[in-house]
């Protein structure tokens, strides 16, 4: 607490990046949505804050106190965007709204939250990402999640699996419960963290019977490939939440026809933080890194919240995540150049003009630089000096 | 397979665990300068943590599993996905107060509260939840240790803290007014390993499970 600018410190959960970071995380971007491009998305981009309701539709209470909230001069209380989701619902329910489904549209975007800087968690982070909107079926699943795989090996992942979850599933099973509200959320809450203990103790507080008992260890346990699925069709016999699992095994045997199923697993216990999604969910995982590098999944009640009931899904990449995960794969790349000096600026300026028409890196030297010091300096950064004098021409070549 | 143990009393049970569970343990201590022990055959590796670090270390995927005390794993608030009730290092949060304003509020908690502003403790995320979910709005000091001394030098009126036998609190002359919750010793996974290495995981926290038995697993 040095006066007013605290030694020009920053503030928790944000962060510079320099030039070899901020270079890797364009050319990261651009891949990724070079590659959603490909795919028929067409990148939106939305405002840095809004009115808060746009980003209340569909999220759970809880989520509002993690907005950057303020007030305009007319008191209407607006935030930062926390997601890029919501948002590109109330578009495509807008603006968008006479356009016809569906509608293929990729982002990539700062998005912020108020939340405690933990392990891998930023306060302003990129969400880079896509939305399918008005299709529904093992198709629009199927692409999505094709996608996703695709993208992670678009940015150069080689080591990842990505988790399928049916959110359907376990919401049908809760259902059966019969049990008041806030007895079901605990038990959601129990399922979502993973909380087995919890799980176990609730289970026995709500007097469960045996078969409700092992719908839930079943929900919290099951995890492979399509025999797990099998399994838990087997056990769900014919009740509701069979249909969802029929639906995953649909979407699995497309993504296997596609040649996709060494990157991917089932488990029943995924079902993300929000409270919007409503079928098939998906989270990626890169080992040694903490956090999932990638989710999402679909959510077919969002857009009714906007006045344009359709479904829709999609998904978002952590870049800084995914940046994390590259490890120092990337660098910054276009180091070739010329460094170009001379008595006389006129010359120097009409000369690098030249260079970088023809797409050459130019950099201009200091103004009273001798020839050695202007090599030296050329040396060191790597480039190419360019000395020139009133009338002749002398190129050296450093490096 | 990294598990990340705590120092102390609880890593000793926890490698009595582990041995009975048919885990390699063999030259392990917690309480050595070595703070790794890695086991070739096995694949699998134990880290040796303070124990407030053990949620750290598995949260951020240096560990894939870990052995914590409930009380450490709920102040830390940590994401992690929770696995099994190892059912040993039993401890209960209550909140407590010196024995004679206790019989000045009649042995009546609200009357209690209602002449009390600060509250001292090591675990002030554990005591503003509690605080907050009864609706009373309570300053809270955070110390790192000697609770009981605060009250006794009008550094605070309560204290909120972790008891297993009671007799810290007789020897200062305070008396537990509520109980919070109970809190053993959990085994805990990062949430991505779970997910990446399954079967190996699963597999031995259902060794541990069963190395429990069913009787230790039902504590709280």
């Amino acid at each position: 607490m040095t006066g007013p600018c605290q030694n020009f410190q920053l503030p928790a959960g944000v962060r510079d990046l320099l030039p070899g970071e901020a270079g890797a995380r364009r050319q990261l971007e651009q891949k990724l949505m070079d590659f959603f491009q490909s795919w028929g998305y067409r990148e939106v981009l939305t405002p840095t804050f809004e009115f808060i309701d746009t980003f209340k539709a569909g999220s759970r209470a809880e989520a509002e106190d993690s907005l950057y909230k303020f007030i305009d001069r007319y008191g209407r209380v607006l935030a930062l965007r926390p997601e890029m989701t919501a948002p590109i619902a109330r578009l495509a329910a807008t603006r968008l709204g006479h356009e016809e489904l569906p509608l293929r549209l990729c982002y990539s975007a700062s998005v912020f939250r108020y939340e405690e800087p933990r392990a891998n968690r930023l306060r302003e982070f990129n969400q880079t990402g896509v939305e399918l909107i008005g299709a529904r079926g093992v198709a629009a699943d199927a692409e999505i999640i094709a996608l996703a795989v695709e993208s992670l090996l678009e940015a150069g992942l080689k080591d990842f699996r990505l988790g399928l979850g049916q959110v359907a599933v376990t919401m049908g099973v809760l259902h059966d419960l019969e049990l008041p509200e806030a007895k079901v959320a605990r038990i959601k809450a129990a399922l979502a963290s993973k909380d087995l203990v919890a799980l176990e103790r609730l289970s026995e507080d709500y007097s469960l019977n045996e078969r409700q008992r092992s719908s839930l260890q079943l929900l919290a346990g099951l995890h492979g490939g399509s025999e797990a699925l099998d399994e838990a069709r087997s056990y769900f016999g014919d009740t509701e939440a069979a249909a969802f699992l029929d639906e995953l095994g649909a979407v699995w045997q497309a993504l296997q026809a596609y040649g996709l199923e060494k990157w991917l697993f089932i488990d029943l216990s995924i079902l993300r933080d929000f409270d919007y999604y409503t079928g098939i969910v998906f989270e990626g995982y890169v080992p040694g890194l903490g956090v999932p590098v990638c989710g999402g999944g679909r959510y077919d009640d969002l857009l009714a919240q906007f006045g344009r009931p359709c479904p829709a899904t999609g998904f978002a990449l952590g870049l800084e995540r995914l940046l994390t995960a590259l490890g120092e794969k990337f660098s910054c790349a276009g180091k070739q150049g010329y460094l170009i000096a001379g008595d006389e600026l006129e010359i120097l300026l009409n000369r690098a003009r030249q260079l970088r028409r023809q797409g050459t890196r130019v950099i201009l030297g200091q103004p009273g630089e001798n020839q050695q010091q202007a090599e030296a300096r050329a040396a060191a950064q790597g480039l190419t000096l360019l000395w020139l004098e009133s009338g002749e021409t002398i190129c050296r070549t450093v490096c | 397979m990294t598990m990340a143990l705590p120092k102390g009393k609880l890593g000793q049970e926890s490698l009595q665990l582990l041995k009975r569970a048919g885990l390699p343990v063999e030259g392990v201590a917690t309480e050595a300068r070595q703070l790794v022990f890695t086991f070739a055959e096995e694949q699998g590796r134990y880290l040796i943590c303070r124990p407030t670090d053990v949620p750290t270390y598995v949260e951020h995927g240096a560990a894939d599993l870990g052995i914590v005390g409930k009380d450490t794993l709920v102040e830390a608030g940590a994401e992690v996905f929770e696995l099994v009730d190892l059912g040993f290092g039993l401890c209960r949060f209550v909140v407590a107060a010196p024995r004679k304003r206790w019989q000045q509020a009649g042995q009546s908690f609200a009357a209690l509260m209602a002449g009390s502003r600060r509250v001292a403790t090591k675990f002030p995320r554990v005591a503003r939840g509690y605080f907050q979910q009864q609706g009373m709005s309570i300053e809270i000091i955070k110390l790192h240790g000697n609770i009981e001394l605060a009250p006794q030098v009008g550094l605070a009126d309560l204290i909120v803290d972790i008891v297993s036998t009671g007799r810290t609190l007789k020897e200062n002359d305070l008396v537990e007014v509520a109980a919070i919750f109970q809190a053993t010793a959990r085994l805990i996974a990062n949430r991505v390993s779970y997910r990446l290495d399954y079967q190996r995981l699963a597999a031995v926290a259902e060794a541990l499970r069963r190395a429990v038995g069913p009787e230790e697993g039902k504590s709280c």
